[in-house]
């Protein structure tokens, strides 16, 4: 457990770093234009930011901690849950101002006393008359408060307030604020800023003319979710910082989430983090997934049972299975030996999961620029594929190969420069090699360059030919001879070296970009079950209810449930009984009807032993049954009571389900 | 072919709805409940009798609950995390929350909220944390100052842990956006950790984003088949007498506690309406003729005495006034046919 928080929080903390990272630049942008404002109007920003709603108070925290630290003291940040009145607004405002001037300017604890005060009698009044007196009077209060407090500025910074939610807000309290403020921007230097999550459109639906033309707005773009994402991806799983690493269908779960639901990069995280905690309750070999070092000293103190536990692991057997016989009893019985084994495999894992980004990497470079992209545009397609399979044996990596094959050299030689600068910048020391290899590459690449010049004369001078004679015949020659020259250049050295080159990227790939799957001992730092990932963020309750009433016998394991699906069983529970009953009906059902039914159902199986003494009693029974199952079942919301016709129910469901 | 039958499933599913809802006419068979020879049970008659009847596949219920029940430790864990546990599934889930407190929660400070109670608000919830767990007394003008309240507090102190276990989140009551916000907001507190079930089939359309990623929820399917007895108790059923409308009992009741004179005035209006029940505009009747009966029947002497017998009844919601398109007062009671037959029946036979 103790890792795990440790390395959740190593996680998260990464994480709101690269955020910030990403902010900054569009932090500094407004930042930067605010301090620069200076009109009659009310100086405004709409940032649009993108419907992932659940992403922006980071983003919004990190502006005002900005826009504290460089512009000035005075930052409100309203929501629109807060301000469901001009009132209220007025209220929030006023507070948060207060304390950001308290916090900032430090003032003396009476002084303090008396700004809470203010504040509370600002409210009573306000209750009272709302417009016309006490509005004004905050404002005139804040006025007076502005004044006083930056005398001891040097000068007048503006007040800047932050609509987060902009969509939410009532028109007629956005409205009357801007019409408000707008009459004192002489003496309080407001500037608005307003988190967009549509479009910029919407400033203009939801403010009329004459109020927006009190404003003067400037438009913000944040980035992408998108791009977030793949930064994230970048960041989080194609490092070898973290030991812990996603299998190929959790991390398509996690994607399709993103991309199909919700494009939340905080949902992504939350994701993260579930695949972590299960990952770590549920694998008792995960205490070794972390890092090298401090996993070599866990193998040494490794328990026997622990160490049972590895040998089943199905990748550890696939191994055993491979080596010989007596080096198989030995690791079988002899534990020492088995903490060694494993200290090598780890360190193995270890290191392939280094070659393997930087080799990623690498591939990526030449396949993201292919046209129609075979193996995917962004580098988690790529990580995926590689993942799910072994990635040359796919016809996609064929295809691309195809087309790399038909590269031009200067495309080619930044892409191997790439390469090099990727490689080199990798731990792993066991690139060496193959950057030697690269740069030596480059240099023929270099060398050939002479030689294209060279080339590219002649042409031109076969071209100039070409225009000099106009005759039929020797443009048909001199045709002729070009297309020989042609076919011969198929076989230049750059040619042959481009040859040289994309195979020498195929036989890195096949040498590093082996799945994880096939490795020994991944099961340690990978997680793989994605159905229980996709159960827990990605329920479907209605599925649940239904599978439930449908077909009882996926819980109860009885066999006498077992059933076809369509009939109705009589020996089901009373519900589902008159789940099934319901089925058949259209909108509305007639209880009287459905209740015979239940009845015609339900005895049938106390057919044989009912003895006619009893069947008032009996009756009485199914009649309670039948109350029960049909409350519930507008408890679970499938029907409710219809004042239509005397005595019936109205269907809430369609269909079959 | 597996995507061109999804396709074809979901056609299906567009063409069903349609096909339910295309024609207005229904049809269903005319007959009611009153026609069937059967009294209608009562709550507590339902309760015995469904006592006397025993639980079908006791052992698989048994056995599918121990399986949830070896999940305890892992909420624990996982709530601890800043995630918030929610149950779905079929069957009620009350006995296995109730379980969970038991064995896990004694300790520590919790609080169990009944959705499926009728009368609970959102106050209520807020009043039992800052009462009870937080020792505060005194009032809040909103419940969002209440809110900011507790938030302070249990940023200030950072000791401070509280379990909230929430029976039906998605009841009638709860299911309101202002209470699931005040909810969200307080559940994405670090130290209040939330679990809640639901057993709506439509529960997930109460949450936009913000509140879900306020909530941070972690779904677990929990079907338990075990009856929904507690949470079905309040509801009322169509064939449950119902406490909304006047049943007989309670007519009875009332009218035996009358003088011998409010009980023939009632009954004038009941026999009246009797014989009217087949004309569908009929608008009740007109307080001056009631009158004019009244008096023929020596049952009042004065316009005050039946305006103050009636107000009586009013009272009692045995009868309601409407004011007509002339702006005359009529009086009807608000009591099914079959139920005022009974009642005359009765009433002769007791006479």
């Amino acid at each position: 457990q103790q890792i795990q928080e440790d390395l959740n929080k190593q996680l998260l903390d990464n994480l709101v770093s690269f955020l910030r990272r990403s902010h900054s630049e569009f932090q500094g942008k407004t930042t930067e234009w605010t301090c620069r404002m200076k009109s009659r109007e009310i100086p405004t920003a709409a940032l649009v930011l993108g419907v992932n709603v659940t992403d922006h108070d980071l983003t919004f925290r990190n502006l005002s901690e900005a826009l504290q630290n460089n512009v000035t003291p005075y930052i409100a940040l309203l929501e629109a849950k807060d301000c469901p009145g001009i009132k209220n607004l007025m209220q929030k405002l006023m507070g948060q101002l207060m304390n950001c001037s308290t916090d900032v300017v430090s003032l003396e604890d009476e002084d303090y006393v008396q700004v809470s005060q203010n504040r509370i009698r600002c409210s009573m009044k306000s209750l009272v008359d709302w417009y016309d007196s006490v509005t004004k009077k905050t404002d005139s209060e804040t006025l007076s408060k502005k004044r006083t407090s930056s005398s001891k500025h040097q000068q007048s910074p503006p007040v800047v307030v932050i609509f987060k939610d902009m969509e939410s807000f009532t028109t007629k309290v956005l409205q009357d604020f801007i019409v408000i403020s707008s009459q004192h921007i002489h003496e309080l230097p407001l500037v608005l800023i307003f988190g967009i999550a549509t479009s910029p459109m919407i400033i203009h639906s939801l403010l009329p003319h004459s109020v927006s033309s009190l404003l003067c707005i400037e438009l913000f773009q944040s980035l992408s979710c998108k791009e977030h994402l793949s930064t994230i991806i970048d960041k989080l799983l194609l490092t070898s910082r973290f030991p812990f690493k996603l299998g190929e269908k959790v991390l398509q779960v996690l994607i399709n989430i993103f991309l199909y639901h919700d494009f939340s990069v905080w949902n992504f995280i939350k994701g993260f983090q579930l695949c972590i905690v299960e990952h770590f309750y549920s694998e008792p070999l995960s205490v070794l997934c972390c890092q090298l070092a401090d996993a070599k000293k866990r193998v040494n103190s490794l328990s026997h049972d622990q160490c049972e536990n590895i040998r089943r692991l199905p990748s550890f057997r696939s191994i055993i299975l491979n080596f010989g016989n007596a080096f198989k009893v030995t690791m079988v019985t002899v534990h020492v030996q088995d903490q060694e084994t494993t200290q090598k495999l780890l360190e193995d894992l270890h290191v392939y999961h280094e070659n393997y980004v930087s080799v990623l990497r690498c591939l990526h470079v030449f396949t993201c620029s292919l046209p129609k992209y075979p193996l995917g545009k962004q580098i988690r397609e790529l990580h995926c594929a590689c993942l799910e399979n072994r990635v040359w044996e796919t016809e996609d990596y064929e295809s691309s190969l195809q087309l790399a094959r038909m590269l031009n050299k200067s495309d080619l030689e930044t892409m191997l420069q790439q390469c090099v600068e990727i490689l080199v910048s990798s731990s792993g020391n066991k690139f060496d090699k193959a950057v030697e290899k690269l740069k030596e590459f480059l240099t023929q690449f270099q060398k050939l360059e002479a030689e294209a010049f060279q080339e590219q004369d002649v042409s031109v001078s076969s071209q100039k030919e070409l225009q000099k004679k106009t005759d039929l015949y020797h443009l048909q020659k001199t045709l002729l001879e070009l297309k020989d020259s042609r076919r011969s250049k198929k076989l230049t050295k750059f040619e042959m070296l481009r040859f040289e080159v994309v195979d020498y990227i195929d036989s890195l790939v096949r040498n590093y970009l082996v799945p994880a799957d096939h490795k020994t001992l991944h099961e340690i730092v990978y997680f793989n079950t994605a159905s229980v990932l996709r159960g827990h963020l990605n329920a479907a309750p209605r599925i649940a209810l239904h599978t439930a009433l449908n077909n009882p016998y996926s819980y109860l394991k009885n066999q006498a449930l077992k059933s076809d699906g369509r009939s109705i069983s009589n020996k089901a529970p009373d519900i589902c009984i008159v789940y099934k009953l319901h089925l058949e009906c259209g909108r509305l059902i007639n209880l009287v009807d459905w209740l015979e039914a239940f009845s015609t159902v339900v005895t049938a199986v106390e057919g044989p032993n009912a003895d006619a003494a009893s069947s008032d009693q009996v009756d009485d029974i199914i009649h309670a049954r039948f109350i029960r199952a049909v409350s519930e079942l507008e408890l679970l919301g499938f029907i409710k009571p219809s004042k239509q016709k005397t005595d019936h129910v109205a269907r809430l469901t369609w269909g079959g389900c | 072919p597996a995507k061109k039958n999804k396709e074809n499933k979901m056609s299906n599913l567009v063409e069903e709805y349609f096909e339910a809802h295309s024609s207005s006419k229904v049809l269903t068979s005319d007959r009611t409940l009153q026609k069937l020879r059967r009294r209608r049970l009562s709550q507590q008659t339902l309760h015995d009798l469904l006592k006397k009847a025993p639980l079908a596949y006791a052992a698989e219920i048994k056995e599918l609950n121990q399986l949830h029940e070896s999940l305890f430790s892992k909420w624990l864990l996982q709530l601890h995390l800043g995630f918030n546990i929610v149950l779905y599934g079929l069957g009620s889930k009350r006995d296995l929350l109730e379980k969970f407190r038991t064995s896990l929660l004694q300790d520590s400070v919790h609080l169990v909220v009944n959705g499926y109670f009728p009368s609970i608000t959102v106050r209520s919830i807020l009043n039992s944390i800052t009462e009870e767990v937080l020792d505060h007394i005194g009032t809040f003008r909103s419940p969002l100052d209440q809110l900011d309240f507790i938030t302070e507090r249990f940023k200030e102190d950072s000791s401070l842990e509280l379990y909230v276990l929430i029976h039906n989140l998605d009841s009638q009551m709860l299911r309101g956006e202002r209470t699931q916000q005040i909810l969200a907001q307080l559940s994405s507190l670090p130290s209040i950790y939330l679990i809640a079930s639901v057993d709506h089939i439509n529960a997930p359309l109460m949450w936009d984003q913000a509140k879900l990623s306020l909530y941070n929820w972690l779904w677990y399917e929990t079907t338990t088949f075990s009856p929904y007895v507690e949470e079905t108790s309040y509801e009322n059923s169509l064939l449950v007498q119902q406490s909304g409308s006047l049943a007989l009992s309670s007519l009875t009741h009332v009218l035996r506690s009358l003088t011998l004179n409010a009980r023939g005035i009632f009954r004038l209006l009941a026999q009246y309406q009797l014989e009217n029940k087949d004309n569908p505009s009929y608008p009740g009747l007109s307080f001056q003729d009631f009158y004019q009966q009244c008096r023929e029947a020596f049952l009042v002497n004065s316009d005050l005495t039946l305006r103050a017998q009636l107000t009586e009844f009013r009272d009692h919601k045995l009868i309601r006034t409407k004011r007509g398109a002339d702006g005359v007062e009529y009086l009807l009671i608000p009591v099914d046919d079959s139920t005022l037959t009974d009642f005359l029946e009765k009433e002769d036979e007791d006479v």
